[in-house]
Formats: C-alpha cells, sequence, structure tokens
C-alpha cells in the first residue's frame, strides 16, 4: 500500500462534502476519485470505475468541442494543470453513460506543496445549470 | 527501545492538583535507542524536566518536532542542556513554503517573547526539514509524513530493529471522512502507524465534546480508536489531553475507551491513557546497553 499524500486526502474529504462535480488526479495524471456529484453527471459511480490512468479517462467520456470533434487529451485543463502547474479553464461536452451529451465548463488548479505538485483538481460547471440561474449542479 | 512521557498535555500547560496523575506538561517524549542515542518527540513544557534530567553530561541530542504550535515548542527556551557548550542538538522540523525552520522557531525563541535569542544559544544547535524519505539516527530508521491537522504537521514513525514506535500527537483523521469505510491509503497517518509496536496518539476530545471542535485538527475518542484498530497498532496510549479534563475526567474517559475498544474486538490491555513519566519499554532484536533519559 502507498499512502496517499495528505493534501490528496484533503482534497478528497473536501470533494466529497461538495455537491459540484470534481475531478482529482494525482501526480502521474491518475484519476484517483471523483465525487458523488460528478458519478450522477457522468452516470457512473467512482466506486464502480475505480482508479483510471492517464492514457484512459481522458478518452472515458469524450470531451468534445462544439463541432463534435474529440479534445485532444494534452489540451483537457486537469492535463495542464498538473503539467504546467498552473490553473487552466476550457468549455466543452462530455457523453454520460446513458448517451447524453452536457456542455460544461471546466475550471482546473494544480495542488503544490513544498514538496512540488502532487496532482491537481477540475472543477465542472454545467452550462444548463448555470445559464438558468440555478448555479452549480 | 525506551520511551518517556514528560508532558502529555495539549494546547497549554495545566498543571494543578486536579491535573497531578495524568501531568499539566504539554507535549513532549524522550526515546532511547537500543544503542543509548537520545530522541526528544516534541519540545512542549515536558522537555524542562527531560533537560533536568539529562544534568550536565555532554550529549547529542535530535529533536523532532511535529509541528510548531506552542504547545510544541514553548520548552525549548527552557531546555537547560541547549545552554551548555558540550551539547550538540539537531532540531528537526516539518518545511514550510513560508519560511525556513530556524527562522520560524526564532520567532519564538527572540523578544519580546523570549530574553534569550537562538544565535546566542551556547550549545551547539542546527535545524533540518525532515525529509520526504525515510532517513537514520543511529540504529533507527526515522519517516515523517504530513498528517492532518491545522498547518504543516508531521507524524513520525521510529523503527529499531523489530520494535516501531508511531507518534502522532497532534490529528484529525476523520476530518470529513468516515474512517471506518475510507480505504486504508486514503487515511491520514496510515503507513506510519501501520502495525506498529506502540501508537501514541491524539486523544484530547471525548465523542460527546468532538461536535464544536470539528476541523481544530484533534480527534474524538472513536476516530482514535478506529484508526488504532484499523493501523493494526499492537498498543496504543492517547495522547494530547485537553487542558480541560481533570484526572477525575480522564479515568472516565479511560474507562470509555477501554469499553469502546473491546467493542470493536481490540485486544485487552491495548488501550491506555498516557500519563506524565509512564515508561515503556520496547524490546529490539539485540539488546544493547540503555541510557536512562
Amino acid at each position: 500500500m502507498t499512502q496517499k499524500p495528505l493534501e490528496l486526502i484533503l482534497a478528497r474529504n473536501l470533494m466529497s462534502a461538495l455537491s459540484t462535480p470534481a475531478f482529482l488526479v494525482d501526480e502521474g495524471g491518475v484519476l484517483v476519485f471523483y465525487n458523488e456529484a460528478a458519478g450522477t453527471l457522468l452516470g457512473r459511480r467512482f466506486e464502480e470505475l475505480g482508479t483510471v490512468g492517464p492514457d484512459e479517462w481522458g478518452s472515458m467520456f469524450g470531451p468534445f468541442d462544439a463541432s463534435g470533434a474529440p479534445i485532444p487529451y494534452d489540451d483537457l485543463p486537469l492535463v495542464q494543470a498538473v503539467r504546467n502547474g498552473r490553473p487552466a479553464h476550457a468549455e466543452f461536452a462530455i457523453r454520460s453513460t446513458d448517451g447524453v451529451s452536457h456542455s460544461v465548463e471546466v475550471s482546473a488548479f494544480p495542488i503544490l506543496t513544498v514538496h512540488g505538485s502532487q496532482g491537481a483538481i477540475a472543477v465542472f460547471w454545467p452550462k444548463q445549470a448555470h445559464s438558468n440561474g440555478a448555479g452549480p449542479a | 527501545m525506551r520511551i518517556k512521557l514528560w508532558g502529555t498535555r495539549g494546547s497549554i500547560p495545566a498543571p494543578g492538583p486536579e491535573t497531578i496523575r495524568y501531568g499539566g506538561n504539554t507535549s513532549c517524549i524522550g526515546v532511547t535507542l537500543s544503542d543509548g542515542s537520545l530522541l526528544a518527540l516534541d519540545a512542549g513544557s515536558g522537555i524542562r524536566s527531560l533537560g533536568l534530567a539529562l544534568g550536565e553530561e555532554p550529549a547529542r541530542l535530535h529533536i523532532l518536532l511535529t509541528h510548531l504550535h506552542l504547545d510544541h515548542i514553548q520548552g525549548l527556551a527552557f531546555f537547560a542542556p541547549a545552554f551548555l557548550p558540550q551539547t550538540e542538538i539537531v532540531i528537526w522540523g516539518p518545511a514550510s513554503p513560508e519560511a525556513a525552520l530556524r527562522d520560524r522557531i526564532a520567532r519564538y525563541i527572540s523578544a519580546p517573547l523570549s530574553p534569550v535569542e537562538v544565535r546566542e544559544l551556547p550549545c551547539d544547535v542546527s535545524f533540518r526539514h525532515c525529509p520526504e524519505t525515510d532517513w537514520e539516527i543511529g540504529p533507527a530508521r526515522i519517516r515523517a509524513a504530513s498528517v492532518s491537522h491545522r498547518g504543516p504537521t508531521l507524524g513520525f514513525r521510529i523503527d529499531d530493529g523489530d520494535s516501531s514506535l508511531t507518534y502522532i500527537p497532534d490529528h484529525e483523521p476523520a476530518l470529513g471522512a468516515d474512517l471506518g469505510r475510507l480505504e486504508e491509503d486514503w487515511i491520514s497517518g496510515f503507513s506510519l502507524a501501520r502495525d506498529t509496536s506502540l501508537l501514541i496518539h491524539d486523544g484530547q476530545y471525548s465523542d460527546a465534546e468532538y461536535p464544536k471542535h470539528v476541523g481544530w485538527g484533534h480527534s474524538a475518542l472513536r476516530d482514535s480508536l478506529t484508526f488504532a484498530h484499523r493501523t493494526g497498532a499492537e498498543r496504543t496510549i492517547l495522547f494530547h489531553h485537553d487542558p480541560l479534563h481533570s484526572d477525575d475526567f480522564l479515568d472516565g474517559l479511560g474507562a470509555e475507551a477501554r469499553r469502546d475498544w473491546a467493542a470493536l474486538g481490540g485486544k485487552e490491555g491495548a488501550i491506555e491513557l498516557g500519563a506524565e513519566r509512564g515508561e515503556y519499554e520496547l524490546p529490539v532484536r539485540a539488546p544493547s546497553p540503555i541510557a536512562t533519559v
């Protein structure tokens, strides 16, 4: 067993308490957690999926640009946040397991510590809910 | 390994007739390794008594600080060996993006809080950030890891021969999490405490008190017990007693701990509350002469 860094543990605990869809990757880009709200958006709970390597999760649910073309993995905000150590933002669509497309805004930011980067968090803002003035899902 | 509790209290010293059995001094533990090397875990007010016990013989001592809250460093300026030129002290502590360890400690050992400055200490003192990887002191392997508390805070594991001591005095691993259900690798401090011979762990609050102190960085009794049980610690000492807890209150908390521990399926006699001057000995593979701290 490899202990997760404390910063990831605290991030997961915080995300677990949020109703905003949120995703967590470690320093290697492995998807190590997403919360219940994200599971609702994707149509699949994290407990059913488990950890997913960086070469897989980027294409599991899309994402697609406005023309429906797949967005390259390297351009995803979460990837940029981990690699560059800087926040990143984008708008795209994802497809949940039931085939429904969801337009989202995504903000990702790196988790930086005295020991360097430990990973990144991405928060998804469903655009439909946002435009309805209902706030984040 | 020989272990002596010189201060078991948390937050602020709480001397008085109502705390005489469990003690009023803040966090400090003396550890004598199998080759006689000396460690002090934290430097609360209890380190004053440890220093007096060492006398004036030349000494080399490692002080391992979990964090720099006052109850873990307030004894440094009153540690007698620090005022002896023949003493060599290495102070280990958590790194911080804010400032170097020496500079952060110097905020306390300087005017107007102290009549002495760090640079004026006659001993040979050095400051080191705890590395991310294990390191050695004498025959022991030391591991430090960040744990859930307020501000940069470490827990320590000391392996000497077959025995191990884990020290996590300030710890709130259940903050925002259900300790009973969380995967092991997602539990703060788990790898430090896994199958350890002796776990010294935060036990500041009763279950009834905890709801008013969520996020303060300390544990409820049930969470301390769950942590100890899940990590497989052979023996656990609950530590960092709240300054409001009298001896009588702690007697009751101890009884509750033993009852709840049994309900978890824990081994009888494996849970207790730390009392000042309490001594413990952990056997090592090859017994060596042991100096008493």
